[in-house]
C-alpha cells in the first residue's frame, strides 16, 4: 500500500453489513487528523445516525464546508441545530428508504464514507474557484513576460486549516495557480532525518521523465516559506518543516481530477508520517536481519571443545 | 482538545481482533496473516530462530546509482493483511507471524500492525495509547521487541500489553452474576486450535498451574463432519462443502445436554420433534439439498466431558481438568478460583456449556469434600465450597472486549507505559508487570 486511502473502512464495513440487515450500533472510531466518528441508532433500528467531529471545523465552515455538504449530502444532512452534541455533523441515514439497486446503495456507501475528505475538500475548491475568477480578471500586463510580477491584489484569499493541534494548511489562489502550503511537527529526532530525505526525494523524483507533469513540490526546514512568513505565531525550529505544493490549472481541470487531488493532498501529512514509519520499519527488518547474519559468523567462530578422543576399544591418543 | 480513544489490538494465532476502546464489539477481525511477494521458503525457515532468523533472504536492494527512490523498489509496501490477504494467496505467499500465541516473525508483525492502524483503524499512532495482549507466559524479550516495535516505529503515546486471560476475567464483570469486580479466576480458553485453563490470581497468571486440552472448535467441527459421515447423511453434500456444513451445523444447532442417555432417549421416543432439518446449496452448479441433523446436536460438544468418544489420546474431560489447575494452585487463592470459572472464545458459546460445566465441578468438589468429611470420622464439617462458572454474552470477543473495557477506564492512562517513561529507562520497562489497582 503506496497511497492512503481517503474512505474509512470501518463506516464503509458497517454501512454495507446493515443495508443488508437492520441492527443496533454504537460504535466511536476516529480518522486521521483528530477526527472522530460516531455511529448510532439513537431511536431505532433503521435510523442510523453518523456524527463527525473535527478539529478545525471552525476553519472548514468559513469556507463553505455546510454548503458543500448540503449539497453532497442532499436529505441525509441534519440542520445544525439537530446535531448530536459534541460533534460538528450529522447525517441521517433512513434504512427504510435506501435506493433499490445495488449500484446505487454502493455508491451512497461510498458517499458516506468519504465524509471526512468530504468536509476537507470545501477550501480546496473554493480555493480552485477562486483562482478561475482570478483567471478570468487576469490581464496580461502589457510588455511584461513573467507572471509573477504582477502585483499582490491579484493573490486570493490566503486560507488557513488548523487541521491538528499544531500544524495548519495554508491555500492561496492566485490568477495561475493554487499554492498550498502544510507545516508539520517532528516529535522524534530520526523522524526528522527521515522527513527530511523523504522529502528531499520529492524534488528528486519529479525529475523523472514520467513526473513531468506532477505538482511543484518544495521542502523548507526551519523556515517557513515566503508564501506564509508575514503570518504571526509561525514556529521555527528544528522540529519544523513545511512543504509546499504548486498546483496549475490543469489539475484540476474537470471535477473528478480535481476529487483526486484534493483527496491525495489532503492526507499528504498522514502519507509522510507512515512512510516514514515504513521507511522504519523497513530499516528494522534490515537490522534484523544483519544481526541474523553476524550472529551466524560469531557461531562459527567459537572454539571447538577439546574433548579427548578415544578409539573404538577406548583407548585415547596422546597430544603432544 | 479531548483524548483520543485508545487503540484495542488483540493478536491471535488464528484471528486478530482490533478496535478502538469504549466500543462494545472490535471493528475488525479477520486473520492474522501477511501476504507478501517474497517466497515461502524464505520466510518459512526463520520461524524457529528468536534473534529474528535463520537462512532467510535478505531484504530486496538494488545496484542502481541515482538518488534514494531509483535504488530501491517498494517491495517492502507490497503486502495485504487479513482476508484481503487470503484473496491475494494466489500471486503471493501467505505468513502467520503469530505461532502458538506468540510472536515469531518480527519482520512481518511490524509490516502487519503498519497496515494494522494505517488502512484499517486509519488513526495516526502519535496520538494514540495502544493496548495488546499477550499469551500467558510470554517471555520478556517478546514485550520488549514489541515495546521497541510500538515506541520507535510507530511513536505510539503509551503501550499496556496486557494478558489475555486477565482481560478475559475482566470481560465477565458485564455478566448479571458477577457482583464484585475481582482479578482471581480461572479462565477456559476455547479458540479454534486449543482450549487453554489458566488460573489467575488478583491479576497475576500461576503458570505452573497452566494445562493445555487438544480438543477446541476444530475438533468438534471434525467430529461433527464424522458423525455425518457415520450416518450415511453426508452423502448429500458435495465433498468441498463438508468441512463447511459440519461447521455450520455445529454453530447453529448444537447445546450441551444435561444427561446424554435421557437424551438419547428423548431423541429415540420424538425424533421428528428433536431431529432439525439442514438445508444448503451446492455452491457451484446451485443444485438443493437438505439433511438431518441428529444426535451431532447434543454429541459434539459433549467431547470436552467425555473425551474418549472422539480421541483415543486425551481422555481427561474437562472438569476434571479445571479440578486439576485449582488443585495446583496455592491453596489460599483456591476458594477464589473455584467461585469464578470464567468462559472466553468461541468454542464456549454452546448453550448450557456453562451450566453442565458448573454441575460437573460441583459434583467432583463435593465429592472430595464428603469424603474428607468421612475420613475424618465425621468430626469436621465443611461449609462448602462455591463453584460458579461464569457465561456472558461477549463470550466471543471477551479477550478484545476487557481490554476495550479496561483501556476506557482513566486509569489505564496511570497503568501503561508512556512515552516520556520508555525515553527515560528504555524496553526493559515492559518487563515491569503493572495490574489495574482499582480492578481488585
Amino acid at each position: 500500500m503506496i497511497l492512503l486511502e481517503s474512505h474509512s473502512v470501518i463506516i464503509n464495513d458497517v454501512l454495507t453489513d446493515r443495508f443488508e440487515k437492520a441492527s443496533r450500533a454504537d460504535i466511536q472510531f476516529v480518522d486521521y487528523d483528530n477526527v472522530r466518528f460516531h455511529l448510532s441508532t439513537p431511536s431505532s433500528k433503521t435510523q442510523l445516525l453518523l456524527s463527525m467531529g473535527i478539529q478545525c471545523w471552525p476553519d472548514l465552515i468559513k469556507y463553505g464546508a455546510r454548503e458543500h455538504l448540503q449539497s453532497e449530502y442532499e436529505g441525509y444532512l441534519l440542520p445544525q441545530d439537530q446535531t448530536e452534541p459534541e460533534y460538528d455533523v450529522s447525517l441521517v441515514i433512513d434504512l427504510e428508504k435506501l435506493p433499490g439497486t445495488t449500484e446505487e446503495r454502493s455508491a451512497l456507501i461510498s458517499k458516506l464514507a468519504h465524509l471526512k475528505s468530504t468536509a476537507m475538500a470545501s477550501p480546496f475548491l473554493s480555493a480552485f474557484a477562486e483562482q478561475s475568477t482570478l483567471q478570468a480578471n487576469y490581464k496580461e500586463p502589457a510588455g511584461a513576460q513573467q507572471a509573477d510580477l504582477a502585483p499582490a491584489g491579484e493573490k486570493g484569499e490566503l486560507k488557513i486549516v488548523k487541521y491538528r493541534e499544531e500544524e495548519a494548511i495554508y491555500i492561496q489562489a492566485s490568477h495561475d495557480r493554487v499554492t498550498i502550503v502544510f507545516s508539520t511537527v517532528f516529535k522524534e529526532e530520526t523522524d526528522k532525518v527521515f522527513g527530511r530525505v523523504f522529502l528531499q526525494e520529492f524534488v528528486d523524483a519529479r525529475k523523472l521523465n514520467a513526473l513531468q507533469n506532477a505538482p511543484q513540490v518544495m521542502y523548507s526546514n526551519r523556515e517557513p516559506p515566503l508564501e506564509i512568513r508575514h503570518l504571526p505565531g509561525l514556529k521555527n525550529g528544528e522540529d519544523w518543516g513545511y512543504v509546499t505544493f504548486v498546483l496549475f490549472p490543469r489539475h484540476f481541470a474537470n471535477p473528478s481530477q480535481a476529487l483526486a487531488t484534493i483527496n491525495r493532498i489532503q492526507l499528504f501529512r498522514d502519507y509522510l508520517h507512515y512512510h516514514i514509519k515504513c521507511s522504519k520499519a523497513y530499516m528494522h527488518s534490515r537490522m534484523r536481519y544483519r544481526v541474523a547474519e553476524f550472529l551466524k559468523i560469531l557461531n562459527r567462530a567459537k572454539p571447538e571443545v577439546a574433548t579427548e578422543k578415544k578409539t573404538a576399544t577406548g583407548r585415547s591418543f596422546r597430544t603432544r | 482538545m479531548s483524548r483520543q480513544p485508545p487503540l484495542v489490538i488483540d493478536n491471535g494465532t488464528g484471528y486478530t481482533k482490533m478496535g478502538f476502546a469504549g466500543n462494545s464489539e472490535p471493528s475488525f477481525v479477520f486473520p492474522t496473516v501477511i501476504a507478501t511477494h517474497q517466497s515461502a521458503s524464505a520466510g518459512s525457515s526463520n520461524a524457529s530462530s528468536g534473534a529474528g532468523g535463520g537462512g532467510r533472504a535478505p531484504p530486496p536492494i538494488a545496484s542502481k546509482p541515482g538518488h534514494l527512490a531509483s535504488k530501491r523498489g517498494i517491495e517492502d509496501l507490497d503486502f495485504f493483511i487479513g482476508d484481503e490477504a487470503v484473496a491475494n494467496s494466489k500471486t503471493y505467499s501467505l505468513h502467520y507471524p503469530i505461532r502458538h500465541g506468540q510472536i515469531e516473525n518480527w519482520d512481518h508483525m511490524e509490516r502487519f500492525w503498519e497496515q494494522c492502524i494505517f488502512k484499517y483503524l486509519r488513526a495516526e499512532p502519535e496520538d494514540h495509547y495502544v493496548l495488546l495482549t499477550e499469551p500467558p507466559l510470554n517471555p520478556p524479550e517478546n514485550r520488549e521487541n514489541t515495546a521497541e516495535i510500538m515506541f520507535e516505529s510507530f511513536n505510539v503515546q503509551g503501550l499496556y500489553i496486557a494478558v489475555q486471560a486477565v482481560l478475559a476475567l475482566a470481560a465477565s464483570w458485564t455478566s448479571s452474576k458477577v457482583n464484585e469486580r475481582t482479578l482471581t479466576g480461572v479462565v477456559i480458553d476455547s479458540g479454534d486450535g486449543v482450549t487453554h485453563t489458566i488460573p489467575v490470581a488478583e491479576g497475576y497468571v500461576i503458570g505452573s498451574s497452566i494445562k493445555h486440552i487438544p480438543i477446541a472448535g476444530r475438533d468438534i467441527t471434525y467430529f461433527v463432519q464424522q458423525l455425518l459421515r457415520d450416518r450415511g447423511e453426508s452423502a448429500q453434500i458435495p465433498p468441498e462443502d463438508q468441512l463447511r456444513v459440519a461447521e455450520k451445523i455445529k454453530e447453529d444447532y448444537t447445546y450441551v445436554c444435561q444427561d446424554i442417555v435421557k437424551e438419547f432417549k428423548k431423541y429415540d421416543t420424538d425424533p421428528y420433534k428433536y431431529f432439525a432439518r439442514f438445508a444448503g446449496e451446492h455452491s457451484v452448479t446451485g443444485r438443493k439439498y437438505d439433511l438431518d441433523v441428529g444426535y451431532e446436536r447434543f454429541l459434539a460438544p459433549e467431547i470436552f466431558f467425555n473425551p474418549e468418544i472422539y480421541s483415543s489420546d486425551f481422555l481427561t474431560p474437562l472438569p476434571e481438568v479445571v479440578d486439576t489447575v485449582i488443585q495446583t494452585s496455592p491453596i489460599d487463592v483456591r476458594r477464589g478460583l473455584y467461585k469464578n470459572i470464567v468462559l472466553s472464545g468461541g468454542s464456549t458459546m454452546f448453550k448450557d456449556f456453562g451450566k453442565r460445566l458448573q454441575r460437573d465441578v460441583k459434583a467432583i468438589v463435593d465429592g472430595r469434600i464428603a469424603g474428607s468429611e468421612e475420613r475424618s470420622g465425621s468430626h469436621m464439617k465443611s461449609s462448602g465450597v462455591e463453584v460458579n462458572v461464569i457465561s456472558h454474552k461477549r463470550q466471543r470477543y471477551a479477550v478484545w472486549y476487557g481490554g476495550s473495557l479496561m483501556a476506557s477506564t482513566p486509569e489505564f492512562y496511570n497503568v501503561s507505559h508512556s512515552r516520556v517513561d520508555y525515553e527515560e529507562y528504555g524496553p526493559s520497562l515492559v518487563r515491569r508487570f503493572s495490574v489495574f489497582g482499582s480492578a481488585v
